[in-house]
């Protein structure tokens, strides 16, 4: 009897396709008030006076809320730098500003939603406009107006790299390869915008109904905010209708717990629910950090690189939310998985008027690893080598060192992912090494009449960490509580990790069954509540298997050796960490960044059309080393969808912001890949080289496979037509721009 | 959302349709397939305060052969079955080629020919085609029946000579000359999405392998889907050479038209593209039609 390995039907399959399942804006309350926001929609501005007279007088208005209603008007992963509600009347400095369209300013509870939108557009605000710094090219100048005053300055973050000597080495390069990359900004656009309920429950909890990714953060963030002891506030995760790290930040979290609780202080005992419109999604919360990175790689006439210098400058929009953390993965990853003696990095990120920036996928990986392929595929072009063959000469192998001076933990598989794809595409290995056999083709049945339309095959390869960073605190509890008399009869499981979509609670429920010997069916998963279960960190950074595995694994040995000492029930709770992780050197960027990593490699294949610019993705090659697949059903899934997230990223979404105002609010501007948009065809190829330190081997896998995709399709692309691009998304006109300035 | 409410009406003959026009005028909304009607209701663009649903007029679903060869469409057809109709695919392939454009299957299965030429949307596809085709239509009221000819009939941005107590209720198009070629050519940033631009060409050539008529009718470039006739002026009476063709596309792109800008996509680029689309369209309609 095995669980793990197996593709067991997901525990909430049966209930998410009847509809039974509940997400927050299906929650819904007896006797319920609702709730509105009054966004800024004005990037830049100090409000001087806010009138809500008028608001209060329509009838069926339960209550406004501003700024003075905040106990603790603050709030932020990073920095808490961030207003709950922006006007004056609190201690906060400068919480009477807006500094983005998605501020909020006030709150209105209503009979129902109409009445509130209504008193909502009844509220006066007097703003005085302040100048609006879109371009974080403009955030750094000397003299710039400094968002934050009283954090002196508008860099949130700078790190640098320094190992070895890059003008030395420069000196003594064969090939120089300079490139400037810009990265776009991402919508998350998951499927669900941001709703919730909140009331106050049977032990006086100030209580939150509403997705996210770690109820424990929530409740930390609305405690601060709301100045309760943490055991005041609860936080409840229903079914989550995806987050992508658009959640891992607050959005309708603290003003429904403060709506709740500051109606139960006026004797109103309602529960008060909103729910997001699209527009509001989009402008409400953050977005993908868009990248300037300029870059000059030097490598000998035998394909060795032997230094890199890197400046990365990211736009992390009005607040810092995880930008700091976002900024160390690009500065990490900006050099691709390759050994390379001599480094020097600086990157920094900025304040700007622009929509935040934070969490996304991929989490800084995508951008740095855009340069770092783009750089690589470049250089396999001015040495005339093969760019698998490039590729495997300066490849980050066990033992190999970092920039920043320290080895990948555990075994490392880029050699094998590299290798195996490039097989699956149909390279060859030869005496004189890798080579792209001519014309090379993915899909062969597929003819294209068009005469202007051209194929091509690009490769890219990644990694990506696995677990929170950089000396970040990382840690998961689980709990289990065996029942029965001679035999187990149910197993309990409580955990707090949320299901976002991607299958995480029967990951669980697969891991508990193996560790427990027992089959699935008898395990029972009490999750995502902060008054059941203990805290388990976010459902982020690729870490919920791993860390979730562990301390189900250790939790189930504690409760084991208590059922052989016929402990009726036998509980287990056990709190995994990690080995433990350093910071960036202030100096010299030296430190061991983090304890497990995840190895993927991919090959697109796209057409263009030279007349048009049109890109089409025809097909995916991916092959990810996921240590282990728990559920391999369910990491087929993870990789499809970040394929097909990836795909809309490289070619067709795109933000637009201009002046700190944004003209793509609705997904009929904001374009996605929809069914008919995606590749034709994903082949994926899991690898399963154990991780010494995962659960049954595993490594966490949700977001490799976005990371090497938009490098591998500019190089398809260039592969097609001859021409680098170097920004991206390609939209039409760009493609075309850069075929004409050939 | 939810649309705001409002009176619904739901005649099952066209007197009886025409005799609620008549009564309410400008306060009711004819609704056809609903494809863009509803959406536009449910987020409160549109606040009718009635509708009148033709869904229940069985006489206006039809696709009929006419005497002089040409084919009626009554005007509450669904796009998939005009689709999928032998008699459409056999006289005007054009028709199947574009709706393959045209948003899903599963919004043609409930939109309605008629509802998409009324709608006047300048990025919608048939408006074009059926400009490329030189339909007419048939519009009736209580005071009796007009035939407007597609040329005249598209006024504006969702406007079109239709008076508010008057109703679509056929789409006539004229049979194809012999020696016909058609294409339909457009280009999206998302599947289903607007076109940035899409341009349905009708040509026919005489004995003597000379162009007999150009109709070259575009999409999403201006107010209303647009004729580009100093194109078709330059390729009526002349042999369709390459060169030609390459420089009606560019008359067409540069001359007949006056596109815009917008976020996905420039002036230039527009126009670019419909110099593309408008050669590439022409070529293979003169192709098919030399067959």
């Amino acid at each position: 009897m095995s669980s793990v390995g197996q593709s067991v039907l997901r525990i909430d399959a049966r209930s998410k396709v009847t509809g039974e399942a509940l997400y927050p804006g299906d929650f819904n309350l007896p006797n319920q008030a609702y709730m509105k926001i009054l966004f800024a929609r004005r990037p830049h501005a100090i409000i001087r006076k806010i009138e809500t007279a008028k608001a209060e007088a329509v009838a069926g208005v339960l209550a406004v809320f501003t700024a003075r209603d905040v106990p603790v008007n603050e709030y932020g992963l990073g920095i808490p730098d961030q207003p709950v509600l922006c006007g004056p009347g609190s201690k906060k400095p400068d919480a009477d500003r807006v500094r983005f369209i998605g501020d909020q300013v006030a709150l209105v509870v209503a009979e129902t939603e109409e009445i509130a939108e209504k008193a909502r557009d009844l509220i006066e605000v007097d703003y005085e406009d302040l100048p609006v710094i879109s371009d974080p090219l403009d955030a750094i100048k000397e003299d710039a107006l400094l968002l934050h005053p009283d954090l002196g300055s508008n860099v949130i973050c700078h790190y640098q790299i320094r190992k070895g000597d890059v003008e030395e080495a420069f000196a003594k390069a064969d090939v120089i390869i300079e490139g400037e990359y810009h990265t776009p900004g991402q919508e998350h656009a998951f499927l669900q915008p941001e709703a919730g309920v909140s009331y106050i429950d049977e032990e006086n909890r100030v209580t939150v109904v509403v997705a996210g990714q770690w109820i424990h953060e929530d409740q930390d963030q609305i405690s601060h905010a709301l100045d309760l002891p943490h055991e005041a506030v609860r936080v409840i995760y229903p079914a989550i209708g995806g987050a992508f790290g658009g959640r891992e930040d607050m959005s309708v979290q603290i003003v429904l717990a403060l709506a709740a609780l500051r109606l139960h202080q006026r004797g109103i005992d309602r529960p008060v629910k909103i729910i997001w419109s699209r527009e509001e999604s989009i402008i409400g919360h953050h977005k993908r950090h868009p990248y300037l990175i300029r870059t000059r790689w030097g490598a000998t006439r035998e394909g060795k690189v032997i230094a890199a210098k890197v400046d990365l400058l990211a736009d992390g929009g009005a607040y810092a939310y995880t930008s700091t953390k976002v900024l160390g993965n690009a500065t990490l990853m900006c050099t691709g998985p390759y050994e390379i003696p001599n480094v020097s990095v600086g990157s920094s990120v900025v304040y700007t008027n622009n929509i935040p920036t934070g969490a996304f996928r991929g989490f800084g990986g995508p951008q740095g690893l855009f340069a770092a392929e783009s750089q690589m595929n470049k250089l396999a072009e001015a040495l005339s080598m093969d760019p698998i063959e490039l590729r495997m000469r300066n490849i980050l192998r066990d033992g190999s060192l970092l920039s920043v001076g320290t080895p990948l933990p555990g075994k490392v598989t880029l050699d094998q992912v590299t290798e195996q794809c490039a097989q699956a595409g149909g390279w060859k290995k030869t005496d004189k090494g890798w080579t792209k056999p001519d014309g090379l083709r993915i899909d062969r049945a597929r003819e294209n009449q068009n005469p202007s339309v051209k194929r091509g095959v690009g490769f890219a390869t990644g990694y990506k960490n696995v677990g929170f960073s950089f000396g970040a605190v990382e840690s998961c509890w689980a709990t289990i509580e065996l029942r029965g008399g001679s035999e187990i009869e149910e197993a309990v499981l409580h955990h707090a990790g949320a299901d976002v979509g991607q299958g995480a609670h029967t990951v669980f429920v697969q891991m508990a069954a193996e560790a427990l010997g027992v089959p699935v069916e008898k395990v029972h998963l009490i999750a995502s509540d902060t008054a059941t279960s203990d805290n388990s960190g976010s459902a982020s950074a690729s870490r919920m298997t791993y860390m979730a595995g562990n301390a189900i694994r250790g939790a189930a040995q504690i409760a084991l050796e208590k059922w052989e000492n016929e402990e009726r029930p036998a509980v287990g709770r056990f709190e995994f960490h990690p080995p433990a992780t350093t910071p960036f050197d202030p100096q010299t960027g030296f430190s061991k960044p983090n304890f497990a990593y995840g190895y993927v490699a991919e090959i697109a294949e796209v057409e263009v059309d030279v007349e048009t610019g049109q890109v089409h993705l025809l097909n995916v090659i991916c092959v990810n080393d996921v240590g282990k697949a728990i559920n391999p059903e369910l990491v087929k899934g993870q990789v499809e969808g970040a394929v097909v997230q990836a795909e809309g990223y490289t070619i067709l979404e795109n933000i637009v912001q201009k002046d700190g105002y944004c003209l793509t609010p609705g997904l009929s501007t904001y374009l996605i890949p929809t069914i008919v948009d995606i590749p034709e065809q994903v082949e994926t190829h899991l690898l399963e080289y154990a991780d010494s330190g995962g659960p049954f081997g595993a490594r966490g896998m949700g977001e490799m496979p976005l990371l090497p995709l938009a490098p591998a399709i500019t190089a398809a692309v260039h592969s097609a037509i001859g021409v680098w691009i170097d920004s991206f998304p390609l939209t039409p006109e760009r493609v075309l721009t850069a075929i004409k300035e050939k | 959302m939810k649309p705001a409410s409002f009176e619904y009406y739901a005649p099952t003959n066209v007197d009886e349709a025409l005799a609620r026009l008549a009564e309410l005028g400008y306060g009711v909304k004819v609704l056809a397939g609903g494809q863009s009607l509803v959406p536009s209701m449910n987020f409160r663009l549109a606040q009718p305060p009635a509708l009148l649903d033709l869904n229940n007029v069985q006489e206006l679903f039809y696709i009929r052969p006419t005497s002089d060869g040409g084919v009626a469409i009554g005007t509450m057809t669904r796009d998939s079955q005009v689709e999928h109709d032998a008699l459409i695919k056999e006289k005007f392939p054009i028709i199947a080629a574009a709706m393959h454009f045209m948003a899903h299957p599963q919004i043609r299965n409930r939109g309605t020919f008629g509802g998409a030429i009324a709608h006047a949307d300048p990025t919608a596809q048939l408006p074009a085609v059926v400009l490329a085709l030189n339909g007419r239509m048939r519009i009736r009221s209580q005071q009796g029946e007009r035939w407007v000819a597609a040329e005249e009939f598209f006024v504006g941005p969702f406007t079109s000579v239709l008076e508010p107590e008057e109703l679509l209720v056929e789409v006539e198009l004229p049979p194809t000359p012999a020696h016909s070629g058609w294409s339909y050519r457009q280009m999206e940033r998302q599947a289903g999405a607007q076109a940035l631009v899409g341009v349905a060409v009708m040509v026919s050539l005489d004995e003597a392998g000379k162009c007999r008529s150009a109709r070259i009718a575009f999409l999403s470039v201006g107010e209303t889907a647009v004729l580009a006739r100093q194109a078709a002026q330059m390729l009526t009476g002349q042999k369709p050479t390459a060169e030609l063709i390459h420089a009606a596309a560019e008359t067409a792109a540069n001359v007949d038209i006056e596109p815009g800008g917008d976020i996905h996509c420039s002036v230039e680029y527009r126009r670019h593209l419909a110099e593309v689309l408008a050669r590439q369209a022409l070529t293979e309609a003169f192709e098919r039609a030399g067959r």
